[in-house]
This record gives C-alpha cells, sequence and structure tokens, in this order.
C-alpha cells in the first residue's frame, strides 16, 4: 500500500517538476529572444562609447588647464584684494589729512578772523570761528601739532582761539546780564543763541531761565497784589485766589510754548527739563505764596480746626457749644479750591507731556533717557507745587466731608411729606448733596480724591442716612387692631413719654409707609447714582489704568453694601407690617371658612353660590386692604406687599382647609374658590403669583376628584402628570378631607 | 473670569518709612524695591491667594505714611477687614506714634476690624525695640504680633496668609454675604455694582 502511495506521490511530484522545467524553458526562451533582439542595439552604443574615449582624453587636458588658470586667478586676486585694502588705508589717511588740513586751514582763519570779529563787535561771527575751532578733534590737534614742523604757528593759533574763546565767554555773559539789566530784549535773545556756540548750554540756559524767573516773579507779584486788593464787591471775589494761580501758570505755560522752539533751534533738544527745573523754583515760590495769602484770607486754618472739633465733639455724642459753620458758607470755598487743585495738576500734567516728548526727541541713548525721566519725576515729586496740590487736595476732603455730612443732616432734619408724594424731601435731598459732593470731587482731577469722597458718600449713606430710616420703621406700623389693653399700654407709653401725641397714629403709620417708600426709592438713587458717576469719571478722566479703575471700582463697590443695607431695612419694615398690618387683619378673614359647611347639596349649592360666598367676602376684604395700601405705598412695595400677603392668605388657606371637611360638591365650591382667589390676585400685580398658589391648586384640584382613583390621573410617569408640590403623605390626608372616599381606597394608594 | 469666594480688604498704616509699599510689593510681585519714593496717597494692589482649596482675593491697599495723606488714608479704615499697623524695629519715634495710630483706628475703623501689629526691617542691625516690647504692645491692645523683614521675605507670606485664613474663618463663622459674588443677597437693583466688583483683576 504504501508503495502505491509512493507512486502516485512520485507521479505527481514528476508532473510538477515537469510542469516547473517547461515554465523555465519558455522563460529561458523569451529570455535568448530578447538578447538576440538587444545584441545590434548594444553593439551600436559600444561602438559610440569607444568613439568618445579620444574625446574623453582631451577634456581631461582642458580640464587640468582650467585649475591651473583659476588658481593663478585667485591667487593674483588675493594680492589685488590686499593691495585695494592698502588703498583704504591710505584714503583713510588721506581723508584724515585733509581733514586735518582743512582744520588747519580753518583754524588759522578763525584765529585770524575770530579777533577781527571780537573787535567788530561781531559776536555771531566770532562766537561761530569759536564753535568751529571747538568742533575740531582737540587731541587731534595736539597730534597734528607733534607731526608739523612749524608748530608754533599752530600752536600760536590754536591759543589764540582758546583766549579768544575764553574772551568771548565773559563778553557774552557779561553783555548778556546787561541786556537782562537794561531790559533789552533784542540782545538778550541774541546772547541766548550765542551760549550753544561757545559750548555754553547749559550756562546759556542758566541765565536765560534766570532772567524769566525775575520776569515771572514780577508779574506773579503784581498779581498776587491785585488779588489781595480786590474788593469783596469783585464778581469774581471769591474765586480770586484760583484766579491768581491760573495766571501764574498759564504765565509758564506760555513761557515754555514760546522758547521751547528756541531752545530746540538753538540748544538742540532733550535740554528742556533743565530749563523747567529752573522755572520751577519760581513756580513754586510763587505758589506757596499765593496759598499762604489764600490760606490767611480765606481763614482756612481756623475752618479746619473748628470743624475738626466738631466732628470730635459729635463723635463723642456731647452737645456741642461751638456754633456750626454752615454747610452752605463752605460751598463756595470748597469750589475755589477744587478749582485750584484742578489747575495745579493741570499744570503738572502739561510740563510733564511737554518733556517726555521733548526727551523722546533728544536723548536717544535708553540709559539717559531713563534717568532723565527720574530726573523729571523727582522735579515733580520735590516740587513745592505738588505739595501744595496735596495740601489743597487734604483741605478739600476735610472740607467736603463736613459738607456732606452736615448738608446730609440737614436734609433729614428739614425733612417734609409733600402732599400726593410717596417719599418725602430727605431722598432727593440727600442724593441731589451725595451727587453734588462726588461730582466736585471729580472736577479736582485727582482719582484719590474722587474715591475719598465716594468712600465718605458710602459711609454717610450707610451710618447716617440708612440708620434714620430704619430707626423710623423701628417705630413700627400702628395697626389698630391691637387688642385694647395693649392698646392701652402702647397709649400709656407714647402720652408719658411725649413722643406720641394721642390720636396720631396716622401720623405715625405714614410716617412708617414714607420710611419704607424712602428705603425703597433709594435703591433705586443708588443704582442711578453708581451708573452716572462711572461715566462722568470716565468722561473727565479717559486714560485711567487697569490698576486706578480697579481701586474705583472697589470704591464704588461700596456703594452696593448701601444697597444691601437698604434692602434689608426693606426686608425688615415688611416684617413689622406683616405682624401688625397683615396677620392680623388677614387671619380672622380666613377663619371665616370655617363658618361654612362644604358638605353640600345639590339644593345648598345652588343657595350657596346665590348668596355671598367666602371667596366674595374674601376678595371684598382684601380690595379694601389693598387700595388702603395700592395708594400710600411705591409700586416696588406694593408688589413687595402683594407678595407678603399672599403667602400670608394662601398659608392660612391651606390651615383652615385642613381643619374642614368636604363632600363632592364642597369640592367643587373650594376649586372654584381657589381659582378666583388667584385670579383675582393676579389682576393686582406684575409679580406671578402662580407660584404661590401651586399648593393651594393642587389641594382644590384633589379635593375636586370624583373617586380616589382619579389621583393616578395626575400622579407618576402619565400624560397629565403634573410637577407637584404636595408629598405623598400630605395628598394622602388630603383626600381624608373627603367624607365620602373610602380610607380603604386611600390607604392603599401607592404614590 | 473671577472664581474667587472670598475677597478681603486689607490695609497697612504706619508711619511714613517704615517699609509698608515693600512688604505689599514683596508680597504680591516677589519684588524688593529699593529706593522708593514715598507713597502717595493710597496704592492699591491684588492677589488672590489659596486657603484650605478655596480661593481668596486680597485687596491689599497701601496708603502714605505722612501726615497730610491722612484725609485720603483715614477714608479707607472704614471698609476694611484687616487693618496692619506697621513699625520700623530700628526707628524708636515709629514705635511711639502707634498710640496716635491705634486712636485713629478706634475712631474710622469697623470694631470687628482685625488688627494686626507689624515690626518691620528685621535684617537691620541697629534694632531699638526688642521683640518682647512689641509683643507686649500688641497684647495689651489686642492684636497679633508679627516681626518681618520685607528685604529678607522674613514672614511676610505667613503676615498675609495668616491674616486671609483668620479672615476666612471669621466670614464663616458670620457668613458675610455681600462678598460672597454668587450669593443671593444681592437684589436686581444692585446687580450693576456687583458686576463692578466682579470686574475686578
Amino acid at each position: 500500500m504504501t508503495t502505491d502511495i509512493n507512486y502516485s506521490d512520485i507521479e505527481a511530484k514528476c508532473l510538477q517538476e515537469l510542469q516547473k522545467l517547461k515554465l523555465e524553458e519558455e522563460n529561458l526562451v523569451s529570455e535568448l529572444n530578447s538578447m538576440v533582439n538587444q545584441k545590434t542595439f548594444i553593439e551600436d552604443k559600444i561602438k559610440g562609447l569607444s568613439g568618445l574615449i579620444p574625446k574623453l582624453k582631451v577634456m581631461k587636458n582642458e580640464a587640468e588647464d582650467l585649475v591651473f588658470t583659476v588658481n593663478d586667478i585667485s591667487q593674483s586676486s588675493e594680492k589685488i584684494s590686499g593691495k585695494i585694502r592698502k588703498l583704504d588705508t591710505a584714503r583713510g589717511h588721506v581723508d584724515e589729512c585733509l581733514l586735518r588740513v582743512n582744520d588747519l586751514i580753518d583754524l588759522e582763519i578763525c584765529s585770524q578772523g575770530v579777533q577781527q570779529a571780537i573787535l567788530d563787535l561781531d559776536y555771531e561771527k566770532g562766537a561761530a570761528h569759536v564753535h568751529r575751532f571747538l568742533s575740531m578733534d582737540q587731541s587731534l590737534l595736539k597730534k597734528t601739532a607733534n607731526d608739523m614742523n612749524n608748530v608754533s604757528n599752530m600752536l600760536k593759533s590754536v591759543r589764540t582761539l582758546q583766549e579768544a574763546a575764553a574772551q568771548l565767554r565773559a563778553i557774552v555773559e557779561h553783555k548778556f546780564s546787561e541786556a537782562v539789566n537794561n531790559e533789552d530784549l533784542g540782545s538778550i535773545e541774541r546772547f541766548f543763541k550765542i551760549f550753544p556756540l561757545l559750548g555754553m548750554h547749559e550756562e546759556g540756559i542758566k541765565e536765560f531761565c534766570t532772567y524769566l524767573r525775575i520776569k515771572l516773579a514780577l508779574t506773579a507779584d503784581k498779581n498776587l497784589k491785585s488779588a489781595i486788593n480786590t474788593p469783596l464787591a469783585d464778581k469774581r471775589y471769591s474765586i480770586i485766589y484760583a484766579d491768581t494761580l491760573i495766571l501764574l501758570f498759564e504765565g509758564l505755560a506760555r513761557i515754555v510754548d514760546t522758547h521751547q522752539p528756541l531752545l530746540e533751534t538753538y540748544y538742540g533738544p532733550g535740554r528742556l527739563l533743565s530749563a523747567v527745573t529752573i522755572l520751577q523754583k519760581e513756580c513754586d515760590n510763587q505758589v506757596k505764596r499765593i496759598l499762604m495769602e489764600w490760606t490767611k484770607t480765606r481763614q482756612i486754618q481756623r475752618k479746619i480746626q473748628q470743624i475738626t472739633e466738631l466732628s470730635r465733639m459729635s463723635s463723642s455724642a456731647s452737645f456741642s457749644k461751638i456754633e456750626k459753620i454752615d454747610p452752605k458758607d463752605m460751598d463756595i470755598l470748597i469750589g475755589e479750591i477744587t478749582l485750584m487743585h484742578f489747575r495745579c495738576e493741570l499744570y503738572i500734567k502739561f510740563l510733564q507731556r511737554k518733556i517726555m516728548a521733548d526727551i523722546e526727541v533728544g536723548i536717544s541713548d535708553r540709559e539717559q533717557k531713563e534717568k532723565t525721566l527720574k530726573q523729571l519725576d523727582q522735579l515733580v515729586l520735590n516740587s513745592t507745587l505738588s505739595q501744595c496740590k496735596h495740601d489743597l487736595l487734604s483741605h478739600y476732603l476735610q472740607l467736603e466731608q463736613y459738607f456732606m455730612e452736615e448738608s446730609v443732616a440737614k436734609a433729614i432734619n428739614m425733612d417734609i411729606l409733600e402732599a400726593s408724594q410717596h417719599t418725602s424731601s430727605m431722598v432727593d435731598d440727600t442724593f441731589f448733596i451725595i451727587r453734588k459732593c462726588i461730582r466736585r470731587s471729580i472736577s479736582t482731577g485727582s482719582l484719590d480724591g474722587i474715591c475719598v469722597i465716594i468712600n465718605n458718600a458710602c459711609r454717610v449713606l450707610e451710618n447716617d442716612y440708612c440708620t434714620v430710616l430704619k430707626a423710623r420703621l423701628k417705630q413700627g406700623y400702628p395697626s389698630g387692631y391691637l387688642d385694647l389693653s395693649q392698646a392701652y399700654n402702647v397709649l400709656q407709653n407714647s402720652i408719658q413719654q411725649g413722643r406720641l401725641q394721642s390720636g396720631d397714629t396716622e401720623q405715625s403709620r405714614t410716617a412708617f409707609i414714607v420710611a419704607l417708600n424712602n428705603a425703597d426709592n433709594s435703591t433705586e438713587y443708588v443704582t442711578a447714582l453708581c451708573d452716572s458717576i462711572m461715566k462722568e469719571i470716565e468722561a473727565a478722566c479717559p486714560n485711567l489704568n487697569a490698576n486706578e479703575r480697579g481701586k474705583l471700582e472697589s470704591c464704588l463697590s461700596g456703594l452696593s453694601s448701601v444697597s444691601a443695607s437698604l434692602t434689608e431695612i426693606i426686608e425688615y419694615g415688611f416684617q413689622q407690617l406683616k405682624s401688625t398690618a397683615i396677620k392680623p387683619r388677614i387671619n380672622p378673614w380666613m377663619d371665616n371658612f370655617l363658618n361654612f359647611s362644604h358638605q353640600l347639596t345639590e339644593d345648598e349649592l345652588s343657595a350657596y353660590e346665590a348668596g355671598e360666598s367666602f371667596a366674595q367676602t374674601l376678595i371684598m376684604n382684601l380690595e379694601t386692604l389693598l387700595s388702603s395700601f395700592k395708594e400710600i405705598l411705591s409700586s416696588n412695595n406694593y408688589d413687595h406687599f402683594i407678595q407678603v400677603l399672599t403667602v400670608e392668605v394662601t398659608q392660612r388657606f391651606e390651615k383652615v382647609i385642613m381643619k374642614s371637611q368636604f363632600n363632592r360638591l364642597g369640592g367643587l365650591i373650594l376649586d372654584k374658590e381657589v381659582r378666583s382667589l388667584a385670579g383675582y390676585i393676579t389682576s393686582g400685580t406684575y409679580w406671578s403669583v402662580r407660584d404661590q398658589f401651586a399648593r393651594l391648586t393642587q389641594i382644590a384640584t384633589i379635593l375636586n376628584f370624583d373617586q380616589v382613583s382619579e389621583i393616578n390621573d395626575y400622579w407618576g410617569n402619565v400624560d397629565g402628570s403634573i410637577t407637584w408640590r404636595l408629598t405623598p403623605t400630605e395628598i394622602k390626608s388630603i383626600l381624608y378631607l373627603r367624607v365620602d372616599f373610602k380610607s380603604d381606597d386611600i390607604k392603599r394608594l401607592r404614590l | 473670569m473671577d472664581d474667587y469666594k472670598f475677597l478681603f480688604k486689607v490695609v497697612l498704616v504706619g508711619n511714613a518709612g517704615v517699609g509698608k509699599t515693600c512688604l505689599v510689593r514683596r508680597f504680591t510681585q516677589g519684588l524688593f524695591p529699593p529706593g522708593q519714593g514715598a507713597t502717595i496717597g493710597v496704592d492699591f494692589m491684588i492677589k488672590t491667594v489659596e486657603v484650605g482649596n478655596e480661593k481668596v482675593k486680597l485687596q491689599i491697599w497701601d496708603t502714605a505714611g505722612q501726615e497730610r495723606f491722612r484725609s485720603i488714608t483715614q477714608s479707607y479704615y472704614r471698609s476694611a477687614h484687616a487693618l496692619i499697623l506697621v513699625y520700623d524695629i530700628s526707628c524708636q519715634p515709629t514705635f511711639d506714634c502707634l498710640p496716635d495710630w491705634l486712636r485713629e483706628i478706634e475712631e474710622y475703623a469697623s470694631s470687628k476690624v482685625l488688627r494686626v501689629l507689624v515690626g518691620n526691617k528685621i535684617d537691620r542691625e541697629d534694632r531699638e525695640i526688642p521683640m518682647h516690647v512689641g509683643e507686649e504692645f500688641a497684647e495689651r491692645h489686642n492684636m497679633y504680633f508679627l516681626e518681618t523683614s520685607a528685604k529678607e521675605s522674613d514672614n511676610v507670606e505667613r503676615l498675609f496668609m495668616q491674616i486671609a485664613e483668620d479672615l476666612m474663618k471669621q466670614a464663616r463663622m458670620t457668613n458675610i454675604p455681600r462678598y460672597d459674588p454668587n450669593s443671593q443677597n444681592i437684589n436686581d437693583s444692585t446687580s450693576n455694582d456687583s458686576s463692578c466688583c466682579s470686574r475686578l483683576n
């Protein structure tokens, strides 16, 4: 058997092998064929290539020649470039030589010319010669002198020029001071221009600015004198010192504006700071003098002292004997200070802007620039002007604070209620004062000042203003529905303490309601105030950086804490109102529900519907109550009132329902009554009361069922299911109120 | 957006040159800039720190020590949650002025304010006020006490972190709602104000 298999295996293998060999043979034949085909082609190629060989030999020779040539060229070009370099140096030498020769020639010319120029009194020409001389490289001159033979001649020229320079310097300085003495404007300007030619930039600026200082001092003196002598009747008497200050700053600004171009043309840019530094000394002097006079005339120290004492007195709560300054009298003075402060601020800003622009153009070296900018900062910081400005701000803040406090106190004391108004005068008055003060602080131009006044406004509003409102609400709302003994006690106490004259319940009610309205109105004012201040500050100080803005916003956020206090006060007021005006009246009306039977026959139902139903009476009563408050409460407060009322009504309603028992018709009536009540209250307010009625509506729905199982249409995962405000236990206990429902059915319910 | 849970105002007071600005700079920016000029009015810096996984935003008010800025600086006392009273341990007069400062704090600040006494510049060799003297003073006036060096960064971080932690503890107890940006207590009419609060930073 095995051989059998072997045989067949072998046969298969042989066949396979044969097949393979056949294939191979075919391949070989085709390959041979293609080779034969290619033979002629390849032979052609070989013929062609052998033809190329001699050409290649030629090419190789030529390439070698080329390499030689290139090497040659590179060598010679290197030689040439070396020569060129030498030539360049040589040309440099020649240039330098030329320059030196030129210098020497100029030196000669200058030394000859300068003497003549001085003799001719042509100082410009002389100075130009000196300028030319100074622009020469002095060390180079010396070197030239060493290199040359006729040294003496050149040195003589140099000496002549140096002498001439010294001479000219002396002459120019002398002539300048002479011109100053003679007030010869032409000459002053003439010599001012010569200084820089002689390399005397700093001296020139110093001399010239000193001259300007003197002139400035004279004018300022005159202005101050005329300010002091201004009669009381003069229109501008009240701000005459602000005017004087403005004149001074305007004068200074004019000097800077007119002389900066001169300075830039003849001295070059970047020198304004030196000039202003000198002028600033006079500015400081004059500002100090003006402020001293102002302090004396306006009796600032005395007023500040008085205010400090007053505030100390009031804080220790003792009766002050010092005569109070009427805040109104301070009004004009505060106005003058803000004006003065603003002008100082403006002038400082002007200087900074001018000088910074000058530095930007004139100084390119970064380090030098930074140094100069720091000098500018120091100049401003250390100036008496800055100090005076700070003092002005300090005075302003103290006076403004007093003004605000006293004016608000006055507004509260003089509070009156105009008929037909919801709020009393103190609200408008207080916010008018606060806004006025903050606006005035904005006009000082100082962010710090603005922030302080906002802080003070928050303090006054929260401490003084809110406290008064709260105190008025604390008195409570006399209901007139107290039980007799309580009423008697209240009356007795009031009469004894003289707080209340008998029979003025109405008055204290009005006081309470007005305080509540005042608080409501104030929250709106605070919000409006915050918005408008922000806008005004943005308009007045458009370039606030992020930090300054943060500072301001942090201070403004103090106003939102005023709002929070006001909201608390309103909440407190409504608690009061609820306990005296709402609860005692609502409760008996609601309890009236218990007087009606809710297990009715058809006949009784029609009789009930024909007569005066519970809901009708209730709505009528509510109508009377609401209408008495609608007139007197502000619209926000009225809405709030309805909210509080609704909560009370619905809660009490639930309670009385739970105390009653119903049959099918009784449930029907309840459902109707709840609907009409909800409809009535919804019609009275913008505020949605639907939510408040949700529980009550659901209770009525349940009591209105035909049978217990109806709950399954509403409960659980079904189409008609609603969002329940009642718990399963509550639902069951409500179902139990239906006398016609079997308790077993209710028990069996799975909720 | 800001996601801080608490915002506290910290105000630094004390004589000119005791290093209030340096303390604030060290804490907020990690810098000790020498040759600072005197502070003009009030400076304002913000740093948010983390206390027990809660973000706390510290608003630091660096006041000018010089007398003539008093009417500016005083107005910031009232809303401060913490007051840091700083003196220079190498300068007796700055310590002698402390009672005056306390009087001012008494007059203007809230009674609940957290008060901290800080003796600064302990890097200096020429100490004039021994540590125990400062400590006793603080104890007598019911204040926290810490000695710091803004230059060497000693205790600076600790000072502010301690304040943040204490204020947070205090806030948790009384639950200051008005600084919680998500609070329900801010009603619609003041939402503008609160948004300007959260726009900070």
